[in-house]
């Protein structure tokens, strides 16, 4: 007997024991909904910006001062997901299991239109129509960027203003004095940096190819009024037109003769670490690559001082606010006015100002001032926003338009199309069968 | 005795509802979505019946994978096991060192496959790793690539990270081979076996069983191999070296189509158990020796 009840309580230990890790942490699932009914609503803010993340001072100043000005009604609790694309994986997943946070930042990653098909997500129109300082911040831009069919669904905070960086003291030894203003202009200047025993272009295949993505788009951007009206529309399913296939071509001699070899198979990382460390003359990317410049950790003291912004040749720079934050359906009420409040917190026109001088962001909205002390704090982006402002053509870039599961058709293909394996317009096709998929 | 057989199913029944709760519902719904138009952006599965299979069969990408997963199945339990049994046969013998050789040997194995990613990432950097300035060193200039991005070259570059080391099947095949009764091969040496007779008559036999299980942990070792791939070529260039769970996680994360990754789901299965019969028929694993 016992034997019996030692060996009856022994299997009930373990079968608790095992069965421990099976149950939800409810507690903590809850609290927002739980503590939406008492007087102080918790707002459970996921991001990647965290960290390392450049942006991450920037969010950590707007969640301090909105749980200041909102104490004891709004707060905001910071959930650290370290990595852009953790953060995408997790909001998919939460997508599909119908969980997702009262706020989700959109960023360059169509998640909006993934919610937007799940119905999840709160039409913010009337909030903004009636918010007169608030609709004041949407451009034209950020307004096409943030609504479909008429409806205002997310509200931006950042600009996408990117154009290139050069090595000026490089550019001096292969006898050249400034960027090109054509792409003639440019392919001469590759030639003579590379007789000149210097590597123009710092380029990457890898992880969606952002760099080498950045300059395909310009060279689509110079072939006229339809391809820029290619490069506007969204989540396009054929690629084989005329521009993209002949943009594919020069990328393929970018890749072939102006760059270094691992650029093939390079990261973003190895495309930056070759600019920092001089062995690339020009790399594109937008301006919150400006603080890497000065830090010792990355590039040699006094690097800052030798690199030039330039936009692209043919007066070309990418010019598209990036899709912003939208708020998602709650079961409580509560909590979906707590959430718009924090949209409109992050977006403000003061959220943009800090986003500017501690990071040096663009910002979404042409209202918000480039102040002396951002100026002083980012010499590069004030001449680099000053040039952009001459810029005669204007669109998205490349990346932000096509549909996400071509990111990696991308960085799979670019190796082969630098190799010859495929030509230009095998590349174009392999675009159009992956993005007929979706 | 009959009290005892009570307490088995009440012993068993925990790690028996844990399995149905975390692997066997799953599993079902695995099936069943593969046979569903099941997607993120869509609201509501739709039973398409085989559908997905039918498109899966007439997927390029799809046969690619399965093709590249086979190969590296086969390349895993032969080349990869036999050479640990290679490396056990001799070590059983214990000659001079062969403990520090043991140890060594298993030191790869207990890198994280992320680490071991990196390190061969660096190794066949086309600008600074070690293989093209070796061969730049040696004046063999024309033979440098870039090991992991040329088709040619990207699958022969990552089967070699995990084909050389072969620690488990060493350590496992050595501990197996050290309990053979020494008579049996005294006795060997007495009827004038030599040392390579005694290895491949006698020995390869008598560890018949443990080689099949070891076969066993290469297939599926190969079955699951995603972190390795995805961190050195992310299944690039183009899809050369793409398997089928690098093919299912880009089916479901990129493409969100979560139908169609839960069919391919489905023929990893399927391969995994064709697999484990053709190696337990092959090895005779579950029958006696004698």
């Amino acid at each position: 007997m016992k034997k019996r009840i030692t060996a009856l309580c022994l299997v009930s230990a373990m079968a608790v024991t095992m069965l421990a890790g099976c149950g939800g942490d409810t507690a903590k699932q809850g609290s927002s909904e739980a503590e939406g009914t008492g007087e102080e609503i918790v707002i459970n803010y996921p991001t990647f910006q965290c960290g390392v993340n450049t942006a991450a001072p920037v969010v950590d100043q707007l969640i301090s001062e909105f749980n200041e000005q909102y104490a004891g009604k709004y707060r905001i609790e910071k959930e650290e997901v370290p990595g852009d694309q953790n953060y995408i994986d997790k909001i998919k997943v939460q997508l599909g299991t119908g969980d997702l946070p009262p706020v989700v930042y959109g960023g360059g990653y169509n998640l909006l239109d993934l919610a937007l098909a799940k119905d999840v997500v709160v039409d913010l129109t009337d909030a903004v129509n009636s918010d007169p300082e608030w609709k004041e911040l949407y451009t034209d831009a950020a307004m096409t960027t943030n609504s479909r069919d008429g409806k205002i669904y997310a509200s931006s905070s950042e600009g996408n203003l990117v154009g290139y960086f050069y090595n000026k003291e490089l550019f001096a030894k292969a006898g050249l004095s400034g960027p090109a203003t054509t792409w003639d202009e440019f392919w001469d200047q590759c030639d003579k940096l590379k007789a000149a025993g210097i590597t123009p272009l710092a380029l990457d295949t890898a992880d969606s190819a952002w760099v080498t993505s950045l300059w395909m788009g310009a060279l689509v951007a110079a072939e006229g009024d339809d391809a820029v009206a290619f490069l506007k529309q969204m989540t396009p399913d054929d690629y084989n037109n005329p521009a993209m296939i002949k943009a594919a071509g020069e990328v393929q001699k970018m890749l072939q003769e102006y760059t270094t070899k691992d650029a093939i198979g390079g990261k973003y990382e190895h495309a930056a670490n070759n600019f920092l460390s001089e062995q690339a003359a020009m790399i594109a990317n937008g301006p919150w690559m400006m603080s890497d410049f000065s830090d010792e950790t990355k590039a040699a003291p006094g690097f800052a001082d030798k690199v030039g912004v330039a936009i692209y040749p043919g007066s070309f720079v990418y010019d598209a606010p990036i899709q912003g934050y939208f708020v998602t359906k709650q079961d409580d009420p509560a909590l979906e006015e707590a959430a718009i409040e924090m949209v409109k917190f992050f977006t403000s026109e003061h959220a943009q100002q800090v986003a500017l001088e501690v990071q040096g962001m663009v910002p979404a909205s042409s209202k918000v001032e480039i102040t002396e002390k951002a100026k002083e704090a980012y010499p590069l982006l004030a001449e680099f926003l000053d040039l952009a402002a001459t810029a005669k053509v204007r669109t998205d870039n490349l990346q932000a338009t096509m549909y996400p599961n071509l990111l990696d058709v991308v960085s799979q293909e670019l190796p082969r199309l630098a190799s010859g394996e495929i030509t230009p317009e095998q590349y174009c096709q392999i675009l159009t069968e992956n993005a007929q998929k979706n | 005795m009959k009290t005892k057989k009570v307490w088995i199913p009440i012993f068993l029944a925990p790690a028996v509802i844990l399995f149905l709760l975390i692997y066997a519902v799953p599993l079902v719904m695995v099936f069943v979505t593969s046979l569903c138009e099941y997607r993120l952006s869509s609201d509501h599965m739709q039973f398409i019946g085989l559908q997905n299979y039918i498109t899966l069969f007439h997927d390029a990408n799809f046969r690619q994978a399965l093709a590249n997963t086979v190969i590296w199945i086969l390349i895993h339990c032969t080349v990869h096991v036999g050479l640990g049994v290679f490396i056990a046969l001799i070590l059983y013998k214990k000659p001079r060192g062969w403990k520090f050789v043991r140890t060594a040997y298993m030191v790869p194995s207990i890198i994280s496959n992320a680490a071991m990613a990196t390190i061969f990432v660096n190794i066949f950097n086309p600008q600074f790793g070690v293989v093209n300035s070796i061969l730049t060193k040696l004046g063999l200039e024309n033979l440098t690539h870039n090991w992991l991005m040329e088709t040619s070259t990207a699958f022969p570059s990552v089967t070699m990270i995990w084909t050389l080391f072969a620690g488990y099947t060493t350590t496992l095949v050595l501990a197996e081979a050290l309990t053979v009764n020494e008579s049996v091969i005294e006795a060997a040496r007495v009827d004038g076996a030599s040392n390579f007779q005694i290895d491949v008559l006698i020995m390869l036999p008598l560890l018949r069983k443990i080689i099949g299980t070891t076969m066993v942990m290469a297939a599926t070792y190969m079955l699951q191999m995603f972190d390795l791939i995805y961190i050195t070529t992310n299944g690039g260039p183009g899809r050369a070296t793409t398997n089928l769970p690098l093919l299912l996680y880009g089916t479901f994360m990129s493409e969100n189509n979560y139908g169609y990754a839960n069919t391919i789901g489905v023929m990893i299965i399927v391969l995994g158990t064709i697999a484990m019969v053709i190696i337990n028929k092959t090895l005779k694993v579950g029958q006696e020796d004698y």
